[in-house]
């Protein structure tokens, strides 16, 4: 007998405090590493099991999405802007890491939705379940990464070396990522608008941001991306590739604070209202 | 908490809405106010709320195993939920003292495509179970759940049996302090349900302290001590397992009475099969008491009188009757003809009130209808044949088991040591 007394009571984590949500929070996470690990192998092997291509569909989608922008750009509908490395490689590599976020977002905010009955019947950590619905982006960005590896070997380029630096500029997007993620799968849990809604708002945000074009200088996209954190955020690991420095390092300082904070925010408020989700599912 | 308590509920109840948009926006607020660290004042019913649990106090004493029965939809599962915490009670609070494990959904978080091996791990890790334990215990769990070569294919090409049987040995090796336990040894053939029967036994004396929820009252009364009986959400029993089944059969026997007699009075006339030559029509049946009044219960071991008002247009020149009472599954347990006895009518043209007294009849105690039939012998035409009339109630505490009450008088002798 460990003698550990649990209750549950109405607003329960309202009366403990905010401060030692922190250690709930914390406790709760390195419990339940494995937990995450085999949510997300259950989402990876099934995602790609009843499927010939399988993993390969991570290379297709943005190979088609870059091809488009390659014709258009040919055919004087769309300006890409300069550029001074080949198409392919910018594009690509920022397909990469943008798709962290989309990819990210959509996954994460029907991870709860799509567990369903599991969550009304099994008392487990929730948490987990969105974490592990990263894990699928994760996996696709390494996919893209190996696309990216082939192209610099075709063009020639060698990359940086500071390339190594990667995983670590990467942070700021993935906090951000799952923290959003966390807010938008307890809100589309309870209001099924919310999933719909954002697979349309993740193609127009694709094209807000300069992902497949190069930053404008002129005209109101300027003025926006000036204040888009995703802009930094996926420009600086392949600015770090491509150039081997963060061109923009302020905006990319500035985005990864903003990063942390959502992040933090996102987590104590999923922290506080996942039972809320269960009941309403 | 007292040492010697394992579960304490204090005035929970917990309240559902039935309008599903009116749940969303509910479910909005709801999750504003917590994020604004605001009460969410769930002690108050909004509009088209309900209490699904309400008011529910009680305890569980280490080493108890407390029992809940009710109908469907009284709030067994909801109770259940809020004691392994999948759900926030809206009054009240619940104490439990160590780690609980439930055994509520089999099979729950199964991923159709993965086999059942990885279905283990998953499973096994949602459920609670870490790393090495599930390693420890995997041949375990396969050979209980004897699926046989299956357990590598994906679990979508099991057959429903295989499918919980999978989900039950996984969730039977979780060896918790507090178990909780929702309507799942009704699982499998039989001989799993008698393995699985035995698994829980066992699994009993491991734990500290237990709720288990069934409908089958043979398992509610081999394994706990104590029951409570909800309905509607409110507890209208708490007491020792045997009290509280004989207050639920009646209770349950009431409610499909209830619903039994609505039925009917829906249909007007049961012409349940009715068969007619149109010369004889039905006005009223029933059940009379000892004073000749209409009813619709007797004692268990009383007289039982039928009664039956017609009317004939045409002469019946030698009218022959029959009676009989059915039990609740249609089985018929008494079926009297008039001429078997011995007795003979003349024939009959007018109005008419046939009355039919059993004398003492030994039913067990449940819902019972009857039919009727009146045929003319010489013609052997059959004018009137209706089943199903009114149902009536034999009430008695004594078991419900069987058709009659026999007293028994039983005698063991030993014949000699075994060889």
């Amino acid at each position: 007998m460990t003698g550990s007394i649990t209750t549950y009571e109405p607003d329960n984590c309202l009366k403990k405090g905010y401060l030692s949500i922190f250690s709930e929070i914390f406790n709760e996470l390195r419990k339940n590493t494995w937990l995450t690990y085999q949510l997300f192998k259950r989402n990876f092997l099934t995602i790609y099991k009843q499927s010939f291509i399988g993993i390969l569909w991570a290379v297709i989608i943005p190979l088609i999405a870059v091809g488009t922008f390659i014709v258009l750009n040919r055919s004087g509908i769309f300006s890409i802007g300069s550029i001074d490395v080949p198409y392919p490689i910018y594009a690509i590599l920022g397909m990469a890491f943008w798709q962290i976020f989309s990819t990210g977002i959509i996954a994460s905010s029907n991870s709860l939705v799509s567990a369903g009955s599991m969550i009304t019947k099994i008392n487990f950590s929730k948490k987990s379940l969105v974490i592990a619905s990263m894990g699928q982006s994760i996996v696709s960005f390494l996919i893209q990464f190996v696309l990216v590896c082939i192209l610099f070997v075709v063009y020639a380029i060698p990359p940086s070396v500071a390339i190594l630096l990667v995983p670590v500029v990467m942070i700021p997007i993935m906090l951000l990522t799952l923290g959003l993620g966390f807010i938008l799968a307890i809100l589309n849990g309870v209001v099924r608008d919310v999933g719909n809604m954002l697979s349309v708002l993740m193609t127009f945000f694709m094209f807000l941001t300069p992902v497949l074009y190069a930053k404008p200088t002129t005209g109101i996209l300027a003025v926006v991306t000036n204040y888009n954190p995703l802009y930094y955020l996926v420009s600086a690991p392949r600015d770090l590739i491509l150039k081997g420095t963060i061109t923009e390092l302020n905006g990319f300082l500035a985005a990864s604070i903003i990063s942390v904070i959502v992040f933090v925010i996102c987590l104590v408020v999923f922290h506080l209202t996942e039972t809320r989700v269960a009941e309403r599912i | 908490m007292k040492d010697d308590i394992a579960i304490k509920v204090e005035h929970v109840s917990k309240k559902y809405c039935k309008n599903l948009k009116r749940s969303m926006i509910y479910g909005m607020m709801d999750i504003g106010r917590n994020t604004l660290g605001m009460s969410s004042h769930s002690d108050k019913l909004r509009k088209d709320e309900f209490w699904a649990v309400d008011d529910v106090s009680f305890e569980v004493k280490k080493g108890e195993i407390l029992g809940i029965i009710g109908l469907n939809g009284s709030g067994k599962t909801t109770l259940l939920k809020m004691l392994n915490g999948i759900f926030w009670p809206d009054k009240g609070n619940i104490s439990i003292s160590g780690k609980t494990g439930a055994l509520i959904a089999l099979g729950a978080g199964f991923h159709p495509l993965l086999t059942g091996q990885e279905n283990i791990y998953v499973n096994g890790a949602i459920l609670g179970l870490t790393k090495n334990e599930i390693e420890e215990k995997i041949d375990d769990i396969i050979e209980f759940a004897d699926v046989g070569e299956f357990i590598d294919s994906p679990v979508k090409f099991y057959s429903s049996g295989m499918f919980v049987k999978l989900g039950f040995s996984i969730a039977i090796n979780i060896e918790p302090e507090i178990l909780l336990v929702d309507e799942v040894l009704s699982v499998g053939d039989i001989s799993f349900q008698n393995k699985s029967l035995r698994r829980m036994a066992d699994l009993r004396e491991k734990t500290n302290a237990g709720v288990f929820v069934s409908h089958n009252l043979l398992h509610i009364s081999t394994i706990c001590n104590n029951t409570i009986l909800l309905d509607k959400g409110k507890i209208i029993f708490s007491g020792p397992t045997d009290e509280a089944i004989k207050w639920y059969t009646q209770y349950s026997r009431e409610v499909e009475f209830n619903a039994l007699k609505r039925e009917k009075s829906r249909l007007k006339q049961n012409f349940y099969g009715r068969k007619s030559s149109g010369v004889v029509s039905m006005s009223d049946s029933g059940l009379l008491d000892a004073k000749g009044n209409p009813t619709d219960r007797v004692l268990q071991g009383e007289d039982i009188r039928l009664f039956f008002d017609f009317e004939v247009d045409k002469t019946i020149k030698s009218p022959f009757f029959s009676i009989s009472i059915l039990d609740a599954k249609n089985t018929i347990c008494i079926w009297n003809m008039n001429d078997e006895d011995k007795v003979e009518f003349s024939p009959i043209n007018g109005r008419y009130r046939l009355i039919l007294a059993y004398k003492k009849p030994n039913l067990v105690p449940g819902i019972y209808k009857f039919n009727f039939a009146l045929r003319d012998k010489v013609t052997c035409e059959t004018h009137e044949r209706i089943g199903e009339l009114k149902p009536f109630v034999v009430d008695g505490e004594k078991r419900q088991h069987g058709i009659v009450m026999c007293k028994g008088e039983w005698i063991l002798e030993k014949i000699s040591e075994s060889k």
